[in-house]
This record gives C-alpha cells, structure tokens and sequence, in this order.
C-alpha cells in the first residue's frame, strides 16, 4: 500500500522566483480572464450553434453574431490561459507534473482538439460572412468544434481534479503502467468530483455566455434593427437564469461529493463567508440582466453587467484556489516552499506588463474610433 | 526520477518533443517575419499609393493570421504541454529560472494578436498612419518574443557562468544568445519570403503583380540568408566542447548535417537564380520545391540544435534522464531505485520483501527470483535510459544496438555509459542495480543474427 504523500517529489533547489501570494495573485488573475474568454466558446459554441437550427430571425442573428467573433474569442482565451498554466507550473509544480503525466495521453491531445476545434470555427464562421453559404461541410465543422470544447474542458477537469486528488494516483499509476513508468492513460474517472465540477463549469458558461450576450446587444449591435437588441437583452436574461440554475444544482451536486474534513474546512471562518460570497454573487449580474431586459439600452447597466459577471468569475477562481490549496494540504505545503526572489526581471516584467496594456488599449481605442467613423470602402477591398 | 516517467513506446518520450517543435518552428519563424514583411510591405504600398498591391497584402494577412495566430499559437502552447510530460525535472528548473522571461513573452503575445487582429480586420477603416503603426507594433513584438524565447532555449546548449552564478540575467544573455537571435531573425526573414512566394504563386494571376511580390521579397530573403549564416557560425563557435564532438561523432547527426548543408544550398542557390536574377522562374513548382527546400534546412537545424546537447537537456544542469548531475554520487551509494521518488514507491508496492526500515536495501534484490530481477530491470531501463532509447523497437532501440551481446559485453557500458560514448549519463545506480539492468538487456537483446561468414574460427560465427 502507498502513501500517496511518498510520491511528492522534493522541493525545487532554485527556489520560487517570487513569493507565494506573487505567484498566486498572477494565477488567479489570470485564470479569471482566461474563463471570461473561455466561457464564450465552451458554452457559447453549443448555444449558438442551437440558436441557428432554430427559425427564428433573432436567434438566426444572434448566432452569426456570436460565431463571427469566437476566433477572436477564441485567440484571447488560448492566450490568456498560458498566465495560469505558467504559475501554476511554478508555484504547484510537485502536484502538475505527476497528475499531467498519469493522464499524459489525454492531455497530450488536448492542443490537438483544439487546434482542430479552432479550425472548425473558422470554416463555420467562414460562411457567415457576406457572399458565404453556410455548406454541410460548415456546419459539420461548427458542430464537431463545439464537441470537441466540450470534451476539451472535460479533459481539463479530470488533470486539475487529478492534480488535487493525490490520494487516487497510486492505483491509477499502478493499473497503467509499464514496469513502474506510467503510460499516460489514466483519466481521473473515480473521482466523484470530476463530473460535478465539469457540469458546474459549464453551468457558469453559460451565465458569462449570457452575459457577453447582453452587452453585446446593448452595446455592439449598433447596426442592428431594435427589436433584435432588445430580445437579444431579454434571451440573455433567460439564459443567464437557466446558467444560474445548472450551476447550483451542480455546485450542490459537487459540495456532496466533499469529504466531510474539506467541507468543515472550507466552511470555517473567512472561508465559509467566501464559498457564500461565491454561492451568491451570480445573482447580482442577474438582477442587472433582468432591469436590462426591462429598461432598454443604458450604457452604465451594461457595463455594470460585465463588471459583475468578471467579479463573479474572480470569486469562483479565487474560491477554486482555497479549495484547491485545502485539498492539497496533506500533500504539499505551497507557501512555505522556499524563495529565491528575481527583483529585476519581476519588476521588468511588470513595467512590461503596464506598458503592453496600455499599448493595447491604444490599439483598441483607435479600432472603436475607426469603427464610430468608418472610412469610404476600399475598391480594392474584397469582404471576407 | 523526482517525477514519473512517461514511458511512450516507440518513439520515447522526449520525440515527441521534437516533433511538436518541428511543427512549430515552421510556423513560428513565419509569424515573426511574415510581420516584418506585412509591416515593411503595407508602408511601401501606402508610399507608393499602390492599391493593387496593398489589396495583395491584406490576402496575405488573412493568410498570415489563420496560419500564424491558430496553428502557430496553438503549436506553441502544445510545446509547452510536451515538455512538462516529457521532460518535467527540465521543465520545472527552466520554469524556475525563467518564469519572467516566460511572462514578458507573454505581454508581446497579447499585444501581438491584439495587433494582428486590428491589423486586418480594420484594414479598411483605420487611417494609413495608425494602420502602418499596427503593424510596426505586431512586428516588433513578434519579434522580441522570439528574442526572448531565444534567450531560454540558447540557455539549454550553452548556460554560461549561469551554474557559478544563478541570476536571471546571466542564464538569458547566455553565450549562445546573440548567435541564435541572428540565425533565428535571419531565418525568419527567409521563411517569410518563402511563404509569400508560396502564397503569391499559389494565388495570384496578374504578372506585374506577381514581379512585384517576387523582387520586393527577394532582398530580404536575402539578408535573411546572410543572418543565417552568421548566425550559424556564431552557434557552432558557442558550442561547448561535447557538442561540436557530437556533431562529429554520432552518425545520425552527420547524415543532418549533410541534409542541413544540401537543404540551405539549395534554398541560397534558388533565392539568387529564381527571384533575384530570374523572377520568371517561380513558377508554382519552384515556389513549391523552394518552400520544401527551406523547410527542410530549418527543421533539420532545429533537430541538430536539440540533438547536440546530449547526454543533458539543460547543458551542465540537467541530465536527459531527469537527474542534477550534483545527485549522480549520492545515487550511486544509496540506488537509484531508493533516491528516485517514484522507483521507491514502485519497489517498495510491489517487492517489499527487499525493503529494510523503509528504504531499499540494494543488498537483497539479487536474492530475488531472477524474473523479478530482470522486471526490477526494466524499472531502471524505464528511468534511466528510456529517454534516449526505445527498448524493443523504435527510436535509437536498445535490442538493436545489443544485438548478440552477452552480458560480459553489456554489464561494462551499464556501468560506464559515459566512456563507451561521451554522449550518454553516466551510470546513477549501485553495483546491483547495474546487474539488475544487465539482465533485463540482456533478456531482451536479440541473437547475432546468423549465417555471417568471417572465415574460418571467428568467434562471431
């Protein structure tokens, strides 16, 4: 019989390069705008693809208009998500790498869907543009892109339930391997986490889904007709209320899967003030959906709705990693891991970091200039 | 031997590290100068009021963008994905040493694709000034990332004084930095051209269209071309030692070498007769076979990088097998089977009769039966060898290079690797740990094959 904590390698001799709260701060700021993004095309990928089958006018516009922007989205998400995955490489490597190699396969295959399912997207966006036909070949591209998000992010819940579930690596090692090495094929079914937490993440996919929905239509959909934006407002109220109840009952269905000494843990003290903190704040961007859909297009709502919605994903990220560092408490002890601080290329690479946002922010304020004024078409211009 | 060993069979582990590079530096090297080339391009046309031309440009960047920013960015992070399975002791020290380097990379991604996107999708409505500076913008930035990922992977052939010093600054400005960041920028420049022929030859019809595109990206291929090779000597003169032996002595590096010379002489000689001297050549076969012919010389290039650095993934800091060179004594008392963490557990779960108080006792486990023995073998084959080596069949695999040996022969490289080639790590084991390796190779090692004759007497008969 292994003690699952004699497979936890030792500490790096070259210490952190910054200190815990650092590394940490970074993951989790990260993480949030990687799933502000990801939500969208995990999600919203299925969502738009059921709103095309279905007749209506609006839900056909509403369609285009999300799969139009999702290589974008797309882009974004993918490079937002490198933040977290570089952090969490550094500050919980001694639990990554096991968990990733024990499920190498999987993992392995993930950039190979993906590059697959952005592909997909692409093709079925491609039709949607002016001039373009959306032809059996698209369609079958759109639809094997949104399966495979949907397989993607499975694949992605089993390595991060895995990397806290050290208990269960013995025996998934054990069962799949050639003379003491692993062959990567293990997937981390027996874990009773792993289908609630997936569930739940979809759950929350379609509230951020519902509510880029609702900003887009107030604020984006300029050049559509007004009945459109304002049954655009009214389906994201509806969809975020429908996302809002996936992600209870699975987040209930999830905190029934916790040992009894994770649950008293996580709802002791500060904690259990951020798991209801986390339980509730959902239902602020709701309320502020449901006044949107009723008051029309006002620009401060709107903007409340996405601030609210970002708070809300901040919460779940922030929540995920206390829960997560309870978890792994046994196992690894992540802040007194020793620090060998990099002053220059940290404070380089902050300087870096605030000059690259505003740099962005340049860029962007000149495309919404350029969009408000746009300039007489090129002739030699062809639509894409 | 801190972590487990992804045993992939076949191609071993770190191949697959390979492969996905080579899959991305194709596209990699094009998402850095195919900017400089949109960026340099699109001024010239605005310049010289070319309608025609810029209409080319904006082609090619919607070219450019499902190429570069889908399966570039994709591959990249798939590099990422490999490396932390297959070789994750390496992974976990670069990420240590390196994780600014990584995150600044990271600013210049998202000002890149943010770039990118503006850059086409709002071709139409941004004034020639801003639109001229996005592009600048993208291509600067694509370009310091590939400084800055360039400072980390020249760390893994050459470190410099790093292992003396440990700072930041000295691993990143490493003796091998500046050589690959002229290679690498001169690659780029060349790559990009021969995607724009491909491109061009590919898809467009009006000849005069067509010259232009061909002699506009004939001086910077050109220049690519000079930078490569200056470059190139730079990298081969920052080798250390052990590499400019490796690329003598191991032939399979030779037979790259000879494919690098013959695929970059290629490219060179078609450069200066097709698009410079002789634009009408470039037909869609010659852009074809010259597009091939590039592909070849900087994927080779890549793979010879890579090789060179044997028997260490990160030159002087970590062994290819996942050892610190400073734990190969203390492994060589105490067993590899008790110093790795995984081996450990894996002996202790399922041969307990041979742990004393914890710990593997080296002395009994060749008092287990001799099947056990030669799996216990295997276990050492798996964490100590299997980086370089597949066991039955595949890469570089061992039944084939011990083909007929008996274990006389076998048990001196177990126990030396490093002398019966400067290439491999030594041996971290004890004396019986040796033997237990011994006679898994020698279970596994196919017999001389038959019917040779060396004359009367040989004793290979």
């Amino acid at each position: 019989m292994i003690d699952p904590a004699q497979l936890i390698g030792p500490s790096s001799a070259l210490g952190a390069p910054a200190p815990y709260w650092f590394l940490v701060f970074f993951k989790v700021l990260g993480f949030t705008l990687h799933t502000a993004f990801m939500h969208v095309w995990f999600a919203g990928s299925i969502v738009a693809l059921l709103l095309g089958r279905s007749g209506g006018v609006h839900s056909q516009l509403l369609s285009a208009r999300l799969l139009r922007r999702m290589p974008i989205v797309i882009a974004y998400g993918v490079n937002f998500g490198i933040v977290p995955l570089l952090f969490t490489q550094v500050a919980y490597y001694k639990v990554f790498y096991p968990a990733t190699i024990l499920m190498a396969w999987p993992w392995f295959s993930i950039f190979v869907l993906l590059t697959v399912a952005y592909y997909g997207t692409y093709l079925y966006a491609g039709g949607l543009h002016e001039g373009s036909r959306l032809t059996p070949l698209r369609h079958a591209a759109g639809w094997t892109a949104a399966i495979l998000f949907l397989a993607i992010g499975f694949l992605f819940t089993n390595a991060f339930s895995l990397m806290a579930n050290v208990a269960a690596w013995p025996h998934l090692w054990l069962t799949s391997s050639v003379a003491g090495a692993p062959m990567g094929t293990a997937l981390n079914l027996g874990d009773p986490t792993l289908w609630p937490r997936w569930l739940m993440m979809f759950g929350i996919a379609l509230t951020t889904t519902a509510a880029y929905i609702g900003i887009d239509s107030s604020l984006f959909a300029v050049e559509t007709p007004d009945p459109y934006r304002q049954w655009g407002r009214g389906f994201a109220f509806k969809l975020y209320s429908f996302g809002v109840f996936w992600f209870a009952c699975a987040g209930l269905a999830y905190l029934a899967t916790w040992p009894v000494e994770l649950r008293d843990a996580a709802f002791s003290g500060w904690r259990a003030a951020l798991m209801l903190l986390t339980a509730l704040a959902p239902g602020l961007p709701w309320l502020l959906l449901m006044r949107q859909s009723r008051s029309g297009e006002r620009r401060a709502l709107t903007w409340a709705v996405g601030i609210a919605q970002f708070g809300v994903l901040a919460l779940n990220a922030v929540s995920r990693q206390v829960v997560q560092n309870l978890q792994l408490d046994r196992f690894v002890d992540v802040v007194s891991e020793p620090v060998s601080l990099q002053w220059s290329p940290l404070l380089s690479f902050l300087v870096l970091f605030v000059a690259g946002v505003a740099v962005i922010i340049w860029m962007l304020s000149k495309a919404v200039a350029a969009g408000r004024r746009r300039l007489a078409p090129d002739p030699a211009a062809e639509p894409r | 031997m801190h972590y487990p060993w992804w045993h992939v069979p076949f191609l071993t582990a770190p191949m697959l590290i390979a492969l996905v590079s080579l899959l991305h530096i194709v596209v990699s090297h094009y998402a850095v100068g195919g900017g400089l080339f949109l960026a340099v391009e699109t001024q010239h046309a605005y310049r010289s009021g070319n309608r025609v031309y810029l209409s080319y440009l904006k082609d090619h960047a919607w070219f450019f963008i499902l190429v570069t920013v889908v399966y570039g960015a994709i591959t990249g992070v798939g590099i990422w994905w490999t490396i932390g399975l297959a070789s994750p002791l390496a992974t976990e020290a670069l990420i240590h040493i390196f994780v600014f380097g990584w995150a600044m990379e990271y600013v210049f991604f998202l000002v890149e694709i943010t770039a990118a996107f503006i850059f086409y999708y709002y071709w139409d409505r941004l004034d020639p000034w801003t639109h001229q500076v996005v592009a600048w913008i993208y291509a600067f930035s694509a370009w310091m990332s590939l400084v800055l990922i360039t400072g980390i992977t020249a760390f893994m052939l050459n470190p410099g004084s790093w292992p003396a010093h440990h700072g930041f600054w000295t691993a990143f400005f490493n003796p091998q930095f500046l050589p690959q960041v002229l290679a690498r920028t001169g690659g780029s420049l060349l790559l990009a051209s021969l995607y724009v022929y491909l491109h061009a030859a590919l898809t467009v019809k009006p000849p005069q269209l067509y010259r232009l595109i061909e002699s506009r990206s004939a001086r910077p291929a050109l220049l690519g071309a000079v930078l490569v090779v200056i470059g190139g000597l730079g990298w081969y003169a920052s080798l250390p030692p052990s590499a400019r032996a490796a690329l003598v002595d191991a032939s399979v590096l030779n037979v790259l070498m000879v494919l690098l010379f013959l695929c970059t002489a290629a490219v060179f000689a078609m450069l200066y007769l097709g698009p410079y001297r002789n634009p009408s050549w470039l037909s869609p076969g010659f852009a074809i076979l010259f597009f091939a012919s590039g592909l070849g010389a900087i994927t080779t290039g890549e793979y010879i990088r890579e090789a060179v650095r044997k028997p260490y993934i990160l030159y002087n800091v970590v062994l290819g097998n996942q050892i610190l060179p400073e734990e190969i004594a203390p492994l060589r008392r105490s067993g590899y089977l008790e110093g790795g963490t995984w081996t450990e557990a894996f002996v202790a779960a399922r041969y307990p009769q041979v742990m004393s108080a914890g710990k593997v006792d080296a002395a009994k486990l060749l008092g287990l039966p001799e099947s056990d023995q030669v799996h216990l073998g295997e276990t050492l084959f798996q964490y100590h060898c299997n980086d370089c080596h597949a066991a039955a069949a595949g890469y570089s695999a061992l039944t084939q290079l011990t083909r007929g040996w008996t274990a006389e022969m076998i048990r001196p490289v177990v126990e030396h690797p490093e002398k019966a080639h400067f290439f491999m790590p030594p041996w971290a084991g004890t004396t019986e740990e040796a033997e237990l390796l011994t006679k898994y190779l020698v279970s596994i090692a196919p017999p001389h094959p038959p019917g040779m004759n060396y004359g009367a007497g040989s004793a290979g008969q």
